[in-house]
């Protein structure tokens, strides 16, 4: 089987449309996923286990260096950057921040670029600053996909325009359009 | 600006020709990233710094403390110094000396949250502490315990919730241990606790234990990240070697042993507890 994954960022507004996303998926995804949200500092604590209500899929804060595997969802633990690395593992670091975030959505999807190649879906959603445009732009280096969330949908635009923008958004689409998306590219298998 | 993969070797390579520094097992894309700022910072090519390392000695040291990462803080993660209260503190108490090694202590406000704690526990006077850095410049700023008020504040809540966690008790004030002034933009440590600390170079890449001591304490958090699998396993098991029977070592939240090296300790928590010889 394709080794395939779909990474997703947002920071203002986007936390409900997460939780949403994970509520509907399969019981069995098959791939991982990987999702970095910027959040407050202080907020440590009780994040993945608000996910992991709404889902039956093992919803994870990983080791640094801990071996990635599918059907687990990663997400970008706080105050730590969150690298896919070549070997299938996960990297994290305290280095400085990026775009004035930690987790940068951009290492994350530069790195899963590089590791996933054209097998990797992109997403990104609501927010309030430029993170993630970097990355969009490798992911379609790779020839990955990369999907933005309407901005007309969003609590905050700048993210996803900010990505449009950048001429490396692949589709523009609403929640509910990002929801079949996601279940589509999970059912597919190359 | 995009760097190749062989620029990056090939740094490596005439970085460990020339001075002692290996950066063979750091984390590729950690040390990509440092790579990266580097070069922007310095706005030039990998391989003008790469030239410049060649013949300038003190260029090539300046290089080194760019590479590392150097953020600590005060109290970090509470809830691991509450499992340090729990499980370690009560057999400190035990020993008639206590070795504290803090490995990548950087500009040590962990190393003096450190000791506010084992002072809070009536352990300050028995316990001998060494700090280690790659860093030499970042340990004289540890030495003198100066710190920027605006980069150090928002931890200051930390020290609450760890050393002022039961509530009928007189409030420990943040003046016992530090005298901070806002207006000089200035945290200082007192020099009570600064006394109680020495500090060393270490490279923990390359250096085994440089101390003609073991270990009843090991604190190394959030370092060995920058590190690959192989070299984690190795650190993992020099720690092991320098740890008395019984000794503990604390590391990151994120961070876990899991080489072969992880039977040989007990886990509580981010609390790892070297088994004696007979298991």
């Amino acid at each position: 089987m394709t080794n395939k994954a779909i990474v997703i960022g947002g920071s203002a507004g986007s936390f409900k449309i997460v939780m949403k996303i994970i509520s509907l998926l399969p019981k069995k995804i098959d791939i991982p996923i990987f999702i970095c949200l910027h959040r407050l500092r202080s907020a440590r604590k009780g994040f993945a286990e608000t996910l992991q209500i709404n889902s039956s899929i093992k919803i994870i804060e990983p080791i640094d260096k801990e071996f990635i595997v599918a059907n687990n969802i990663y997400i970008a633990p706080a105050n730590y950057h969150m690298y896919i690395l070549q070997n299938g593992r996960i990297g994290l670091s305290i280095e400085e921040e990026l775009n004035h975030s930690r987790p940068s959505i951009d290492l994350t999807f530069i790195t899963a670029a590089e590791y996933y190649k054209e097998n990797l879906l992109g997403i990104i959603l609501s927010g309030a600053n430029d993170d993630g445009a970097n990355g969009f732009k490798k992911i379609k280096e790779y020839n990955g996909t990369t999907i933005a969330q309407d901005p007309q949908e969003c609590e905050v635009s700048v993210m996803p325009l900010s990505c449009i923008k950048n001429n490396c958004t692949d589709k523009i689409l609403t929640i509910k359009e990002i929801i079949k998306e996601i279940q589509f590219f999970i059912s597919f298998n190359i | 600006m995009d760097i190749h993969d062989e620029e990056i070797k090939e740094f490596i390579e005439i970085f460990a020709s020339l001075s002692t520094y290996n950066f063979s097992d750091y984390s590729e894309k950690s040390f990509r990233r440092r790579m990266e700022k580097i070069v922007n910072d310095n706005n030039c090519s990998l391989t003008d710094i790469i030239k410049k390392v060649k013949n300038n000695a003190s260029f090539l040291e300046k290089i080194v403390r760019d590479i590392t990462v150097n953020t600590t803080e005060l109290f970090r993660d509470p809830k691991v110094w509450l499992e340090i209260q729990k499980e370690i503190i009560p057999k400190l108490k035990e020993l008639n000396t206590i070795n504290l090694w803090h490995a990548g202590c950087s500009s040590g406000q962990e190393l003096y949250s450190m000791l506010m704690f084992m002072n809070e526990n009536g352990l300050l006077e028995k316990t001998k502490t060494i700090g280690t850095d790659i860093n030499t410049e970042i340990l004289e700023e540890a030495a003198k315990g100066n710190y920027k008020y605006r980069f150090n504040f928002e931890y200051l809540p930390n020290f609450d919730q760890v050393l002022n966690v039961i509530p009928e008790k007189e409030k420990i004030p943040y003046s016992k241990y530090m005298d901070i002034d806002q207006s000089k933009d200035l945290i200082k440590i007192k020099p009570f606790l600064l006394n109680k600390a020495e500090f060393l170079k270490h490279d923990l890449v390359k250096d085994k234990n440089i101390f003609s001591r073991k270990f009843d304490f090991i604190i190394c958090r959030n370092v060995l990240i920058y590190f690959n699998n192989n070299l984690q396993n190795k650190i993992f098991d020099m720690f092991w070697e320098n740890l008395n029977e019984g000794g503990f070592l604390v590391i990151g939240l994120h961070e876990s042993i899991m080489g072969p090296i992880s039977a040989k300790f007990i886990k509580k928590g981010q609390c790892y507890i070297k088994k004696s010889a007979n298991g």
